[in-house]
């Protein structure tokens, strides 16, 4: 069944050795997919490389012989930037999975892409530091695929994201060069921001093979609190009054009431159930100051109408308040066996709104869509939970995402705001950015990958 | 390629459980290896899915190799947020896949040995593993198929621990082996017969035979040892001291034990009650024994153990407890070709020697 002509394979077991070549059908199954469900396209081959010369090589092969290449690292992300549509080569990078460096006078590590989130930030803890970007995938995904993705996380509001924490990148352009990015510095104007422009760049530019990250000093306390709400536009108008108040709170994170039901049910943690929000909130930092907000955060959230607040007194019970995050996508998965989980993100004061909107458009095509999410930086996770044969429900949950990424457009929000584009979003992606825009990223596109070789069909291609 | 076709290997509600997220892959040793998503849960999962709709048949060789590489160590269970049964899948993907003489010949053998009661109790006469009738309203201790013959020492030391416990004769194999090894109807027939066999209470010193027992007889009625001991208050005595200092001693847990049954604290109280417990970093990950997978796949096996011999060194620990008849042969096994100084023991055994270093139990 491979399109892979035998003297390619051949070239590629010259560069990587045959065990690290993949031709076989069976072989080839499991890199049809990643975690996006309704995407699949078999690759020709898997080649496994072990170091970025090898890299380079690989890739001037591609371009030589125009066959599509498609990096992935753990294939945890949800927007299908690893299905390789147009066949080729998927470029596995999970061998190139060593920390090279973890400095505490310079705060900042250097690792090999198919590095995962938790190993860095275990390394960086070990020395008494803190790797702040946590997305939810974050003990599989890697370091790699969080760049290529610009992955998010529960911390984004106080912490940023990925993209503010790569200083430098080693990456091997289309053509073959390797190209050195940014680096030990936290001040470097020379040229062009190429390393930001190479994250989020979905692996249609060129293949990462090392980043150099920044690290924080680890804060020395942390603590959680819970609030229940009579709606969401009540815990909205708490987490505007607490920012205005002059905290940003590590984390804010909310349940709408579908989401509490279905956790309630699975879990039987004891949530309210006469609750149409449930607000998560939590700080770091030094001890009396975690304190000191964690109470301020209590009592805004009372003046803004909470139903009930609690704060953790030990580690144990707010393990217990993060349960209820924890166990959403847990007890979502089980009402249905497809599960949609999307990231559609608009202004902060606006989430209210974005969520009303989404049950408006859940109720019109008939579907179950849960909302949980980032209540501190806008960025919601409506989860569409349904029968996989159900084709009809299927076609409404396409229908209904196109809408409610209108939706999150319409309220000058954007289609995505931490999985990426990929291939699902696609389609989208216009709408958000304009054609100007677009043709502007086919531009820059071209001038990495001139024969259009890396990730086809995915973001700026 | 072969056109799809209808599969009705797997069933349905099990396959559809997985959405395949990806957060198995940093808990599967075989995976750990690779960096092949092959050899990965989720991965597996999707040939399974391919083999079911007929996009690949059985004599696909990845799915040969994978139905087989897999360790069965469940490990991907206690992370997946979806509640997939991957042991169950594992099951019935074997059923399948090593139906008849498909099997690899050396499970084919070991499978027919267990069956042979007679044998079963030869290996008893001869290594003298402990004996005692059947009671009425007293638990009975499996004798297991392996630890008899091979480790005859560990139910002798149960009973000296807890005389309450029987342990009648005429007992064969619970069937883990049968169902592992993709004869699930076999491994279930045989718990069964255990299970009428063996009427009331079952204590067992495996933790691979407690989870395949309890499943088939119900949670309630098989109790592994550390859990029984923990659960009837049994009161560790003395200690287990060297060089005038008390032992430090790690535990490697039982994957199906901590995986399948989600028993875990038991085991560690009653080390620390004797001796001073040390955690391993990877205390919880598969040893490489898992059942039969050290004689069907021995260098991978050997691969899968090596770090968890290195951590054990590391930890300057004098014993290492198993609590698992295949894991306690592995880890020996391990040590010595290492030359290490650190002994395996079975927990019981451990208890036993504490117990050995005070006067006799009133």
């Amino acid at each position: 069944m491979t399109a892979l002509p035998r003297r390619i394979r051949d070239e590629l077991v010259a560069i990587v050795g045959a065990a690290n070549v993949r031709t076989e059908r069976g072989d080839l199954t499991p890199y049809a997919r990643d975690a996006t469900p309704l995407f699949h396209a078999y690759p020709d081959a898997v080649v496994f490389p072990g170091t970025t010369a090898e890299v380079a090589e690989i890739l001037k092969l591609a371009t030589a012989h125009g066959i599509p290449v498609t990096p992935r690292g753990a294939g945890t992300n949800l927007c299908a930037a690893t299905v390789p549509e147009a066949g080729g080569i998927v470029l596995v990078l999970t061998r190139l999975n060593r920390i090279l460096e973890v400095s505490g006078d310079e705060l900042l590590a250097r690792v090999e892409p198919g590095v995962t989130t938790a190993r860095l930030a275990d390394a960086a803890e070990a020395a008494g530091l803190c790797y702040a970007p946590d997305p939810g995938s974050r003990t599989a995904s890697t370091v790699g695929g969080n760049v290529a993705t610009c992955a998010g996380g529960l911390r984004g509001l106080k912490y940023g994201v990925t993209r503010n924490y790569v200083l430098g990148l080693t990456a091997v352009l289309p053509t073959g060069e390797i190209i050195r990015t940014g680096g030990r510095l936290w001040k470097d104007v020379a040229g062009y921001d190429l390393t930001r422009l190479l994250t989020g760049s979905e692996g249609t530019l060129a293949v990462i093979t090392e980043i150099t990250v920044a690290l924080l000093p680890k804060p020395s306390h942390s603590g959680t609190g819970v609030g229940y709400f009579r709606s969401l536009a009540d815990s909205g108008r708490a987490v505007t009054a607490v920012i205005a108040a002059g905290i940003v709170p590590a984390t804010l994170e909310f349940l709408d009431e579908k989401c509490i039901d279905a956790v309630e049910r699975f879990a039987h943690l004891g949530l309210r159930s006469d609750a149409g929000a449930l607000l998560l909130f939590g700080d770091d930092g030094d001890g009396e100051m975690v304190t000191v907000h964690l109470a301020r955060i209590a009592e805004i959230c009372g003046a803004a109408g909470a139903l009930d607040v609690t704060l953790a007194g030990s580690v144990a019970r707010a393990e217990a308040l993060l349960a209820a995050r924890r166990c959403s996508l847990p007890a979502l998965s089980r009402l249905g066996s497809l599960t949609i989980l999307e990231d559609a993100t608009v202004p902060r004061p606006r989430l209210a709104e974005m969520v009303d909107r989404i049950d408006d458009i859940a109720a019109r095509h008939d579907l179950l869509i849960a909302t949980f999410g980032h209540a501190g930086d806008g960025n919601l996770h409506p989860t569409c939970v349904l029968d996989p044969d159900d084709t009809d429900a299927v076609q409404r949950a396409h229908k209904a995402f196109a809408e409610i990424f209108a939706g999150a457009v319409e309220l000058d929000g954007t289609i995505t705001g931490e999985h990426g584009v990929g291939a699902a979003k696609r389609p989208y992606l216009a709408d958000r950015i304009g054609t100007d825009q677009l043709a502007l990223l086919r531009r820059v596109k071209n001038a990495f990958d001139p024969a259009g070789i890396l990730n086809p069909g995915k973001l700026g291609s | 390629m072969t056109e799809p076709t209808a599969g009705g290997i797997f069933g349905k509600d099990l396959l559809d459980r997985c959405i395949s997220c990806g957060f198995c892959l940093p808990a599967c040793p075989t995976y750990e290896l690779t960096g092949d998503e092959a050899s990965s849960p989720r991965g597996r999962i999707t040939l399974m899915r391919a083999l079911e709709t007929g996009h690949l048949d059985d004599g696909d060789p990845t799915l040969v190799e994978q139905a087989s590489f897999c360790l069965g160590c469940r490990s991907c269970e206690t992370v997946c947020p979806a509640g997939v049964e991957y042991g169950a899948l594992l099951e019935q993907w074997r059923d399948h896949q090593w139906r008849g003489m498909r099997r690899p010949w050396l499970a084919r053998v070991l499978m027919a040995v267990v069956r042979r009661a007679w044998l079963l109790r030869l290996q008893g006469l001869v290594r003298r593993h402990a004996r005692a009738r059947a009671r009425e309203g007293s638990p009975a201790l499996l004798l297991g198929c392996v630890e008899r013959g091979l480790y005859p020492e560990v139910s002798r030391a149960v009973r000296r621990l807890r005389p309450e416990v029987t342990a009648p004769a005429g007992q064969g194999c619970c069937g883990a082996l049968h169902a592992h090894n993709g004869d699930s109807a076999s491994g279930a027939e045989l718990a069964r017969e255990i299970g009428a066999r063996l009427p009331g209470r079952i204590v067992t010193t495996a933790g691979g035979c407690a989870a395949h027992l309890s499943a088939h007889l119900g949670r309630d009625r098989v109790k592994e040892l550390s859990e029984y001991l923990v659960e009837v208050g049994h009161l560790p005595l003395g200690e287990v001291r060297v060089g005038g200092r008390r032992t430090r001693v790690a535990l490697q847990d039982s994957c199906h034990l901590r995986n399948g049954m989600g028993v875990t604290r038991q085991p560690r109280e009653l080390i620390g009650a004797v001796a001073d417990y040390v955690e391993l970093p990877n205390a919880g990950t598969c040893c490489g024994a898992a059942g039969t997978y050290s004689v069907l796949r021995p260098e991978d096996s050997r691969t899968v153990l090596a770090p968890k011999l290195a951590a054990i060194e590391e930890a300057g620990v004098d014993y290492v407890v198993a609590v698992n008849p295949g894991c306690l042969r592995q880890l020996r096994q391990g040590l010595r070709a290492r030359g290490s100084r650190v002994r395996a023991l079975h927990l019981v055994e451990l208890l036993y020697m504490a117990e050995g270093s005070t006067g006799p139990r009133e």
